[in-house]
């Protein structure tokens, strides 16, 4: 296992539903993405890229294969475990941002320090406010900011606790196009400037187009690779499959 | 809206589960009371037809203030849970009328169920009740058991007329919120001006009941029991009305201990009671009512029949159909009480499973989030137990002056344990229970991630 591997798939299947009436929604994908890499995972709808998001984050459990991060084995035990496995490596962009209703900008930034009992450093985090361009906003709360902040608050909450891998699921669904392109920017960024790797499921061409390498999905396989994509390209190419997703549909294979 | 209103009562019947359980419980209590004025109403002889009306006007006017609070309380909660649909249909062309007619028509249909439901439960409450009467010899043997128009006007009348009023207002709140605001919409973190006076004024009122049982009843025997009675009831509705008052004050108190102490769930409980002190009210109100009304009646019984042993008389008929009464009357109140304080419980608890899911994904083990849970639930119970036992005082203590000449009473010792274990016992097994329960649906199922 290789520590310089942020994220590694090893033939994972995921079959869901009973012997007789089952979907395989990932069948036998492998993958190796290095640090400091953002990769874009594309596909129709139904091809299995949410579930490929969540086997690989240990949000759902394969039924085989097995998933690395960092060179580290996702743990088969109960959900303290890999809860506590997570949080140490894995931070999360969600489409729906997922903050805590309670909690200010600032203390949902340090709530994964504080869950994973780490010590908090309130400057350093307070600095991953200001970066994400909510310096004058750390005290308000969820409600009281607009989509695109809340976004942003999300990504200084992953950023927060040093992860060796950030998953952003759909992050720009939620958002207007001129927020969408910042929050883009600011995943970019955390790439080029810091190192970071992130991973990021999307079905916007315009999104994918941030990332250095797009990965297509297609009924639950590997299908394609596009590095260096412009959203033209990505665009084209996804065309194309759903074009042969419905001739496939229509042959009946 | 209408039919929108009856195809969710048909699609969700679960929903409103709490809401039934509360009207049927209440027009059950109030018709089984009614039930007497019926039977003093049908030509009895003066005394009974005095006992009848004393001990319905009297017993059944405090089972109507609690009930006519808890069915009101129970459907702000329900309707308030559903902010998320009512801005759905706002944002999708709903008119505020409209939503409200639909949450209105709902309770209403729930609550007329319900009473229906409740007439035969009422029937038999109220012939338990009058055999009691006749057993104690309070209504003469050959009186015969009515249950009429009066029992049933007052049931129907009163959780009926109670729903509709209580979502009016709801709806009003709602009616308030813009479509945009309603998606986002946080809770007023203020509590009315009406009701900090009302709750106020109910404190003042148990006072002043305390005062007069002092100032008129010393050494007038049992009579005292007519205004020292009320006392704890008045002071403890006053309480329960200023509960998120009262949250935010011991949560001021416990912040420091909790997130010391307690991790990260000792620091989330903080930030939810301090931000959610009007949701978490609604779960302290019924722990204040229940273990004020039964520890202030229950000690006063105790220090009844203590003196009257020392007095060395038997004790009369009179005495013992008291006792009979206000032990019925408490058992009634506080089964009530339990009852809503879980139903208020698993509600609200049920209603948090998204949030337990934003927890779980943040990285919150199940564990962590179990331990919050029973943290804010041990600081509600607490907080309950000790002003619902101080609005007590506003009974215990003027009554053993009166009855006594002492300042404490002379009860037996078990008597707060008891009442403070039951309370305690009722809201932390509810709410870790329920918890538990939301925690098996998996994290990503409970924000809605689906693959």
């Amino acid at each position: 296992m290789d520590a310089r591997e942020a994220l590694r798939l090893d033939s994972v299947r995921k079959v869901y539903g009973t012997a007789d009436n089952s979907v395989t929604a990932l069948d036998g994908v492998t993958l190796r993405l290095p640090t400091g890499t953002f990769t874009a995972i594309m596909g129709p709808s139904g091809s299995g890229k949410s579930t490929l998001l969540q086997c690989a984050a240990g949000l759902d459990r394969p039924t085989e294969g097995t998933v690395a991060i960092a060179g580290q084995p996702i743990p088969k035990g109960s959900e303290a475990a890999v809860t506590r496995f997570r949080r140490d490596r894995i931070g999360f962009v969600f489409q729906q941002f997922n903050l805590l209703p309670t909690l200010t900008a600032l203390e949902n930034v340090t709530l994964p320090l504080r869950l994973a009992g780490r010590r908090i450093d309130k400057k350093r985090c307070a600095g991953l406010l200001a970066q994400v361009g909510l310096g004058d906003r750390m005290q308000h709360r969820p409600a009281q900011l607009s989509g695109g902040q809340q976004q942003r608050v999300a990504i200084a909450r992953a950023l927060a606790s040093a992860p060796a891998l950030i998953f952003a699921d759909e992050p720009t669904g939620a958002l207007d196009t001129r927020s969408a392109r910042e929050v883009l920017a600011l995943l970019a960024t955390a790439v080029r400037e810091q190192g970071q790797t992130v991973v990021m499921v999307t079905h916007d061409p315009a999104a994918a187009a941030y990332a250095d390498k797009v990965i297509f999905l297609a009924d639950g396989r590997v299908v394609g690779e596009l590095a260096r994509p412009t959203a033209d390209a990505v665009a084209e190419r996804m065309t194309h499959l759903a074009d042969e997703a419905a001739r496939r549909a229509l042959v009946g294979v | 809206m209408v039919t929108l209103a009856l195809r969710t009562l048909r699609h969700r019947t679960g929903g409103f589960l709490a809401t039934f359980a509360a009207t049927f419980l209440g027009a059950t209590i109030l018709m089984a009371f009614g039930s007497l004025l019926d039977t003093a109403a049908a030509g009895v002889d003066p005394a009974t037809e005095e006992t009848l009306t004393l001990v319905a006007s009297v017993a059944g006017g405090w089972c109507l203030l609690i009930v006519a609070f808890a069915v009101a309380s129970t459907l702000t909660l329900a309707v308030r849970q559903r902010d998320r649909e009512m801005a759905l249909l706002r944002s999708i062309g709903a008119t505020p009328g409209q939503v409200g007619r639909m949450i209105v028509v709902e309770a209403v249909v729930v609550a007329f169920v319900a009473v229906v439901v409740a007439i035969p439960a009422g029937f038999g409450l109220g012939r338990l009740l009058f055999r009691l009467l006749v057993e104690t010899e309070q209504v003469g043997a050959g009186v015969a058991h009515r249950f009429g128009f009066i029992a049933v006007g007052i049931g129907v009348g009163v959780t009926v007329l109670g729903a509709l009023l209580a979502t009016l207002v709801t709806t009003r709140r709602i009616a308030r919120l813009a479509a945009h605001q309603a998606l986002v919409a946080d809770e007023p973190q203020r509590m009315g001006w009406k009701r900090v006076t009302l709750g106020w004024l109910l404190v003042a009122a148990g006072a002043n009941c305390g005062l007069l049982t002092v100032l008129l009843f010393s050494d007038a025997g049992s009579d005292a029991m007519q205004t020292a009675g009320q006392a704890s009831i008045y002071a403890s509705a006053g309480l329960a009305l200023l509960s998120p008052v009262l949250i935010r004050g011991v949560t001021a108190v416990l912040a420091v201990p909790l997130t010391r102490f307690g991790g990260a769930s000792g620091y989330l409980t903080v930030a939810n009671l301090r931000r959610r002190s009007q949701q978490m009210a609604g779960a302290l109100m019924p722990i204040i009512l229940f273990t004020g009304i039964s520890l202030g009646t229950l000690v006063m019984q105790s220090v009844e029949n203590r003196a009257t042993d020392d007095g060395g008389t038997i004790p009369a008929s009179m005495e013992r159909n008291i006792e009979t009464l206000n032990l019925v009357v408490v058992g009634m109140l506080a089964l009530f009480a339990a009852i809503m304080l879980v139903n208020t419980l698993v509600a609200a608890i049920t209603y948090r499973r998204r949030e337990f899911g934003q927890q779980r994904l943040t990285g919150a083990t199940p564990g962590q989030v179990r331990r919050m849970v029973g943290a804010e639930s041990a600081v509600l119970a607490v907080t309950g137990v000790l002003f619902g036992s101080l609005a007590s005082l506003a009974t215990i203590v003027p009554y053993t002056i009166a009855r006594t000449d002492r300042l404490v009473p002379d009860a037996p010792a078990l008597i707060w344990p008891a009442i403070a274990g039951v309370a305690v016992v009722l809201t932390m097994a509810a709410s870790i229970g329920t918890a538990r329960r939301a925690l098996r649906t998996p994290a990503t199922e409970a924000v809605g991630l689906t693959a």
